[in-house]
């Protein structure tokens, strides 16, 4: 059920970023969100974005592996085990318009954007708007206004 | 609070969910998926008698939509309960009929502290407020819930339930100003060692007085001042609850009675509550909870009432091969003093009251698409002793996403001082002298309803119910009236209410409320005004609301309400609008322009003319900020 909401809430999210012009490629093109360290919510990202566009492009779910380029990916969802290596991760991807979302305590810490919480079984989200902002991208303000702490940085 | 944790709107989209996958979760907007109640997937996910009841939840993203200020102005929202504004501060609220400003077949409880005053069972609505941004929901039961909820619990239960404080962590500060009312409200959150977390808040409200159909200005606005605070460790299943609130409020001045002066209506009070929730080792859990509060009301006109309250209660909820059971008990000690004043005294003038009650549940599965809950409640008072209120329901869930449900349920509105004790004037002669006979009213209630959630994008509710009464509370010709039980009667009527997204910046809701009465006084009763007395109501009300999100974090919220005409004293009907735009300037501030009664510029709701108030337009700017 934890990864079914969270499953939906990527698909979600896609709609609620300004990305900005050009960033997601042709129009025609897809708009990816890669799963790195969670195959099972993977699998709910596909059943939830099956048959659905964002913006008139259709979702396309890919399974990474460490290593794997990120070149096109439009969201990263980091999973609780790969998290410890997230920031070695991007340390490595050049700053560019990718929402990067976690599900641990050490997300945000790691570099993340977007990082699911679970507060009285209920899956909420908290946003560090400096990354957002580092990586040359907004978020629209009806995310943040549903966010439970929007992070401004320094904090 | 009973293990009432009615998620009837998440819950149909959780039980939905569940069936039909993440899919499906993909067409709810964020709020919906942030209220998703995920179980774990060993223990069926909660399903509580209230499923199969009318109920209504009124969420806190609605109230803060809607605009509303005031608690009786968010109850307007449930489609199943009757708002009526008396006056500047004074409502008479109900559900499925006997609305008057002293209704007694409604119970309130805020946090599961009951909020209706023992001596009356009536609420005083001018002495209840809550901070309602942290106001999680508002359960609207319709219907009697006596089996769990006990006496009293006849037409229905309202149940206010606020943020647990790691919900309303951090500054939020509130400001209305308009061209009647203004307020203020502060609340700041935050933690408490590692495991707990606190709020603290504080508000400020004025509000204007009203004018007479007359035109002659009425001395009810009022100034009121609250504070209150809550700690909580650990979690909803598993943890602790200290909570307690201090009000006090002042109406205008009113002009003297004749020779004597009679001032305002001054306002006070405090409460104090503790809740220990405990999951046990086999799965069971179990609740302990007691408050006790202390209010005062002096109207040198009316009478002056003084009480304090102190509540006891615990329920223990636990599995059984296909039963679920829930059982519990709980004690209730009032002591009143109500000095007299120029109408009315009360005789004794001091008394203490006591009540118990012992409560059995059981929902029992029988088979994949049928469940019965058989309920009975015990509770004893100190006027007609032993009561039962018993209960029985079955619901069908013939496919997913629908439901079907019915009840049978015998409720009881057991006396209060109001009843036996009452003196008008308060020195003899009198005109009513009280009903040292006066007993329970009793309704047998048979109820169908039928809910359905066919998508997330839409879902709908109907309820029909027949209450059939009996010893209605009657009186005689004055003098030396006695109050006695002798009307008697039935009640019917449908309840029915629906939502629909038809996009993902548009939802539309709409209610609809039909009632007919059909009381009357037995033969050997003298009462001189029969079954008016017990309340007015409309035949109908139905209300339509729209709920646009607009580009550029803007909001705009349109609500339409029509409510029929009463009947005794003559009120017309009437059909008004409120309506509120909201602009999010930036993450920490929203501006919103409301209006509300905007048809017509006045317009009356309750009582008798050319005396009784109209509520008039009015028009306010709030603004929130949460850095």
């Amino acid at each position: 059920m934890e990864r079914q909401v969270k499953a939906a809430y990527l698909y979600r999210f896609a709609g609620y970023v300004e990305w900005p012009a050009g960033a997601l490629g042709a129009a025609h093109l897809p708009l990816t969100i890669g799963v790195l360290g969670a195959d099972a919510l993977a699998a709910e990202l596909v059943q939830a974005t099956a048959g659905r566009k964002v913006e008139e492009r259709p979702v396309a779910v890919r399974r990474l592996q460490p290593g794997d380029s990120l070149g096109d990916v439009a969201i990263l969802f980091v999973g609780k085990p790969e998290t410890p290596r997230l920031k070695a991760l991007l340390a490595m991807v050049q700053p560019r318009p990718m929402l990067v979302v976690t599900e641990s305590d050490s997300g945000l810490a790691q570099g993340g954007m977007v990082n699911f919480l679970v507060l009285e079984r209920r899956v909420r989200f908290e946003v560090a708007l400096d990354a957002v902002e580092r990586n040359g991208f907004r978020l629209s303000s009806r995310l943040l206004s549903v966010a439970q702490k929007v992070h401004t940085g320094g904090n | 609070m009973k293990r009432a944790a009615t998620w009837l709107g998440t819950a149909a989209v959780a039980c939905a969910a569940a069936a039909q996958g993440a899919g499906d979760l993909a067409e709810l907007t964020l709020e919906e998926l942030g209220s998703i109640e995920i179980v774990s997937a060993s223990r069926r996910p909660e399903r509580l008698s209230e499923a199969s009841a009318s109920v209504y939840v009124v969420s806190g993203e609605l109230i803060r939509r809607s605009g509303v200020r005031t608690l009786p102005e968010a109850l307007r929202l449930a489609p199943n309960l009757q708002v009526a504004r008396v006056d500047g501060s004074q409502y008479a609220i109900s559900a499925r009929g006997f609305n008057n400003a002293i209704g007694n077949k409604l119970l309130v409880l805020i946090d599961g502290r009951t909020v209706y005053t023992p001596f009356f069972s009536g609420v005083f609505w001018d002495q209840q407020d809550v901070m309602l941004e942290d106001v999680e929901r508002i359960e609207v039961i319709s219907g009697p819930g006596a089996a769990l909820w006990g006496a009293n619990a006849v037409n229905g239960v309202i149940n206010v339930i606020t943020r647990r404080a790691a919900d309303s962590q951090g500054v939020l500060a509130v400001a209305d100003a308009g061209s009647r009312d203004q307020g203020l409200a502060l609340r700041y959150g935050g933690r408490l060692g590692d495991n707990g977390f606190f709020r603290l808040y504080a508000k400020t409200d004025r509000v204007d007085h009203t004018a007479s159909e007359a035109a002659a200005p009425v001395a009810d606005g009022q100034r009121r001042r609250q504070i209150g605070w809550r700690m909580d460790w650990g979690s909803a299943a598993d943890g602790f609850t200290l909570q307690g609130d201090a009000y006090s409020g002042k109406s205008d001045e009113r002009a003297a009675f004749g020779t004597v002066q009679i001032g305002a209506v001054e306002t006070e009070g405090a409460n104090l509550l503790a809740r220990w929730t405990r999951r046990l080792g086999d799965g069971s859990d179990f609740r302990l909870q007691s408050y006790y509060s202390h209010s005062e009301r002096e109207d040198r006109l009316v009478y002056r009432p003084r009480e304090r309250i102190f509540d006891i209660e615990f329920q223990h909820g636990f599995a059984r091969g296909g039963h679920r059971l829930l059982w519990g008990g709980g004690w209730r000690h009032a002591r009143d003093d109500i000095e007299p004043a120029l109408f009315l005294g009360f005789d004794p003038q001091r008394k203490s009251s006591r009540w118990a009650n012992l409560f059995v549940h059981d929902d029992i599965a029988l088979g994949e698409k049928f469940s019965a809950v058989l309920g009975a409640k015990l509770e004893h008072n100190g006027y007609t002793g032993t009561e039962l209120l018993p209960s029985a329901r079955l619901e069908w869930k013939p496919v997913q996403g629908h439901f079907v449900w019915s009840a049978l349920s015998r409720a009881v509105r057991a006396p209060a001082r109001l009843d036996r004790d009452i003196r008008l004037p308060p020195q003899p002669p009198f005109l009513i002298a009280g009903g040292p006979d006066f007993v329970s009213e009793v309704a047998k209630v048979f109820e169908l309803g039928y809910r359905a959630q066919p998508s997330p994008r839409w879902n709908y509710s109907a309820t029909a119910f027949r209450h059939s009464w009996d010893r209605l509370r009657s009186g005689q010709v004055p003098p030396n009236a006695l109050v006695q039980n002798m009307i008697e009667g039935s009640t019917w009527g449908v309840e029915a209410w629906g939502e629909w997204q038809p996009a993902s910046w548009a939802r539309i809701g709409g209610g609809l409320v039909l009632l007919r009465k059909d009381l009357r006084v037995k033969a050997g009763s003298t009462d001189p005004s029969g079954p008016a007395n017990l309340g007015n109501d409309p035949q109908h009300q139905w209300s339509l609301r729209a709920a646009f999100n607009l580009p550029h974090r803007q909001e705009l919220d349109i609500a339409v309400r029509r409510v029929g005409a009463l009947p005794q004293p003559a009120v017309p009907a009437y059909t008004t609008a409120d309506l509120r735009y909201g602009w999010r300037v930036s993450p920490a501030l929203e501006l919103s322009l409301i209006g509300q009664n905007l048809f017509d510029p006045r317009h009356p709701e309750f009582n008798a003319a050319p005396g009784r108030s109209e509520i008039p337009r009015s028009v306010w700017l709030r603004l929130r900020w949460t850095p």
